[in-house]
């Protein structure tokens, strides 16, 4: 019966794709899930990012390793701990022709913090910056608050817009809204902007002015295709030239297939489960009246029921690894002591239960996104499972990505699954985002939607921002990645290794924050 | 002594129940249906009793247990995995019971609600008529010039995810068919002698209508209702499809049939196939029965 369908798929595969040619510059992409916003400085999130590189570029870029490398700046210095330098390109022009200067830069600085109502600020980005100043028309100047060794790597993710097509009425120049229409999209990336639907195509032609090599692509289009197999069958059939994420039950016959090829990406997405961990009725909790996930024997009990392992091998295919940390041990900062994966033990977990006052256990609802991260649901009804086990019986609320992101917002969940990228190659931008004391003022902790707090890790995180050595910042980091961990503030589950499925004839450089970049992909000569 | 009551004698007087059982049976393929049906629904309804595992349970599912193939045996259960696991662990033969539950429930409680909605409208406007008529008939246009499952999905995004929920959404999109035939038939039994003479005796029009008219004009709404029922179990499966259905971990047919559609490409077919062929089954069950039903208890076609 196997052989049988194996043939089967492998002849019906075939048919598919002999009729399907490929025009040679066009490229469709089938994306997981579709940008939240074309403002390229509403919301901190992945899929916002990669359609905001098709048409802008940041100052610094990261490259494929998460190594910053210029891009409109050509070069920059320290000329003080405090004050950085950057010099500008001069020969970049925005995709309406107008030339990039030091203007555009100190706007794009300046909007970041008047962009109202983000779910996730890029106040992330530059709140460590006091002042940005334009020395002359291609030179900028930004002083940060303290010595912050991390600004270069920050405003990787503070892309540049043209002032004069991103001017408007706010504060913050073209509002959300209008850049969701379209209206003053102009950057200076490789694409341009042609149209945009929530729910449908993003499309962007390529950007005659570029000032780098031509991308490869006269039209790229991202089409949003939440359902993964769907997603492979669009690929096998020609539909889509390069997916996102391909199932993991199928990368086996995937990597076998004479008609694909297959990218991958270091690992350092890290998916985790955030707990509620305000002094309140919590509201998915029932059962009981308090709040037991303020107990840390509870978190401890919740952290050691899960089978990293199981999860890894049954549910992702083996594409990820098991994590006890929040980023993988070769990151700074990463915590030595937690970088194996803690394994399973039930006895345990039944034991701190009963310990912390809850014998029979009590009832959960653990939110997740349905489509955001590689098998999301599917993780979230496992982790459900064997939290079960321990007596702490779990329900899953799977929601659209846009609904579950509003949810956590509001603090709808008492437990939910979440991933954060770090592309910087170090731990302090995932600490901050995901247990800093939330502050959004500050730009910290906003991706704390457990509202996890402690003074010490505050303190921690803030000498470690401002130390300008690598060993020492590093040594701090792991000190706070230590205390978080130790408390259970927050469970790490494995850590995503990025994959892409391709047409064969196309390569792509698999990139560690997950980003599919159309620039990245060309023809194989 | 003893008054001799005249013996009456012995006629074989067949009710009108009997006669429909006797002409039901008559045909081969739809006897067939109704003990295919019973097939499907008995062990459905007592899956907690019957079924190997509880796959709502989701404590007792074992992660290392998924994907097993048809046939494997459970090594912490020590159960045989009939029609193998889906991704969670779930054993399938138990997940089709369970699910068939859900399946079931949905569509009789939905039908039944829609039924007696339906009824309601379509007697009501027959019997009063004129402006009453006029308006919830073009209300049951209205109604019925939307696409059902395109309403259905926007009602349940709107309410939210639940098996009550899916139920309020399918009893509004099956109401204005039901309302359609109950006035068609009501329209010629509106003028029968004994509403009539019911009218002259000044009986209330509720009594009317669901005393003397509602009784007579059954037949055809049952057939409308049989036929819906499996109407009602499609629309659910795709609403459970799409994801907007039931909640994850309690899956109905349809969602067990998405859940194993990430594993079609890898050979893994019995994880959506086997609910697949379940569906396919109890619909075509109930065809048959109402099919038949139909041709029975509608004069024009009886032989």
């Amino acid at each position: 019966m196997r052989l049988f369908t194996g043939k089967l798929a492998t002849s019906v595969a075939a048919l598919m794709i002999g009729a399907m040619p490929l025009h040679a510059a066009d490229l469709m992409i089938g994306i997981k899930s579709e940008p939240s916003s074309l403002d390229p400085q509403f919301h901190v999130l992945a899929t916002n990012m990669q359609v905001a590189f098709t048409m802008f570029e940041p100052l610094v870029m990261m490259d494929a390793f998460a190594s910053p490398q210029p891009a409109l700046a050509e070069s920059w210095e320290n000329v003080s701990p405090t004050e950085w330098v950057f010099n500008l390109r001069k020969d970049v022009t925005f995709s309406d022709g107008s030339p990039f200067t030091a203007e555009d830069v100190l706007f794009s600085f300046d909007r970041v913090a008047k962009v109202p109502n983000s779910p996730s600020a890029y106040t992330l980005f530059t709140r460590q910056i006091e002042s940005v100043e334009a020395i002359d028309d291609h030179t900028v100047k930004m002083t940060t608050f303290q010595p912050y060794p991390l600004l270069a790597a920050d405003i990787t993710s503070v892309v540049i817009m043209s002032h004069l097509a991103a001017a408007g009425d706010a504060p913050e120049g073209k509002t959300t809204t209008e850049l969701n229409r379209g209206e003053g999209l102009i950057g200076t990336g490789p694409f341009k902007f042609v149209s945009w639907q929530k729910g449908a195509d993003f499309v962007v032609e390529r950007n005659p002015n570029y000032w780098g090599d031509a991308p490869e692509w006269d039209k790229v289009t991202m089409r949003p295709m939440t359902n993964a197999a769907a997603r492979a069958a669009a690929l096998l059939s020609g539909d889509i030239a390069v997916m996102e994420d391909p199932p993991t039950a199928n990368l086996s016959d995937f990597e076998n297939n004479p008609d694909l090829t297959i990218a991958k990406a270091p690992a350092g997405r890290v998916v985790y489960i955030a707990l509620d961990q305000q002094d309140r009725e919590s509201p998915g909790i029932s059962g009981t009246d308090t709040n037991p996930l303020m107990d840390a024997r509870v978190r401890e009990a919740l952290f050691i029921s899960i089978d990293r392992h199981g999860i890894v091998d049954r549910v992702m295919g083996g594409l990820a690894e098991p994590a006890g940390d929040l980023v993988p041990a070769h990151f700074l900062g990463s915590s030595p002591d937690h970088a194996t994966a803690p394994t399973v033990d039930v006895e345990r977990a039944k034991a701190l239960l009963a310990e912390a006052g809850y014998p029979g256990g009590f009832s959960i609802v653990l939110g997740s996104p349905n489509g955001r991260y590689v098998n999301d649901v599917r993780i979230a009804q496992t982790i459900a499972s064997m939290w079960s086990r321990i007596g702490v019986t779990t329900e899953v609320e799977a929601s659209a990505p846009p609904v579950f992101f509003q949810n956590r917002d509001e603090m709808k969940y008492s437990a939910y699954l979440g991933a954060w990228g770090n592309g910087s190659g170090e731990n302090l931008t995932t600490l901050n985002a995901l247990v800093n004391t939330y502050d959004r003022e500050q730009g910290k902790g906003t991706a704390n939607g457990g509202r996890y707090s402690n003074p010490e890790v505050d303190a921690l995180l803030a000498e470690a921002a401002s130390t300008m050595d690598d060993a020492a910042r590093g040594a701090i980091l792991s000190k706070a990645d230590a205390v978080v961990l130790d408390d259970f503030g927050i469970i790490p589950v494995h850590y995503e290794v990025p994959v892409w499925a391709l047409r064969n004839g196309l390569t792509m450089e698999g990139r560690a924050d997950q980003y599919t970049l159309p620039q990245y992909i060309v023809s194989a000569e | 002594m003893s008054i001799a009551s005249p013996q009456a004698p012995v006629v074989a007087v067949e009710t009108p129940f009997q006669r429909l059982r006797s002409q039901f049976l008559e045909n081969r393929l739809a006897t067939f249906g109704l003990i295919l049906l019973a097939l499907i629904i008995v062990p459905s309804v007592l899956a907690p009793w019957v079924a190997p595992q509880n796959p709502f349970d989701i404590g007792k599912l074992d992660i290392f247990e998924s994907q097993l193939p048809p046939g494997s045996v459970s090594e912490s259960l020590g159960i045989t995995y009939w029609l193998g696991t889906d991704g969670q662990g779930r054993d399938v033969l138990s997940a089709i019971l369970y699910g068939m539950r859900t399946s079931l429930v949905v569509a009789f409680v939905s039908v039944t609600g829609a039924l007696l909605i339906g009824a309601t409208v379509g007697l009501t406007a027959a019997y009063f008529g004129g402006k009453v008529d006029a308006l919830l008939m073009r209300i049951v246009d209205l109604q019925l010039s939307f696409p059902a499952i395109l309403l259905a999905l926007i009602m349940l995004s709107v309410l939210g995810q639940g098996i009550d929920k899916v139920i309020i959404a399918l009893i509004a999109v099956q109401w204005a068919y039901f309302a359609r035939t109950a006035r068609g038939t009501a329209l010629v039994e509106r003028n029968r002698e004994y509403v009539q003479a019911a009218r002259c005796l000044a009986l209330s029009p509720l009594r009317i209508i669901f005393r003397h008219m509602l009784p007579n004009c059954m037949p055809p709404l049952i057939v409308i209702a049989t036929i819906d029922l499996a109407h009602a179990i499609a629309a659910e499966a795709t609403l459970s499809y799409l994801g907007i259905g039931v909640p994850v971990t309690q899956p109905s047919l349809g969602m067990l049939i998405a859940n194993g559609f990430e594993f079609m490409l890898s050979g893994q077919y019995w994880i959506s196939f086997c609910p697949g062929i379940a569906l396919a089954l109890i619909i075509v069950a109930i065809n048959l029965v109402g099919d038949h039903l139909r041709d029975i208890l509608n004069p024009r076609s009886a032989q």
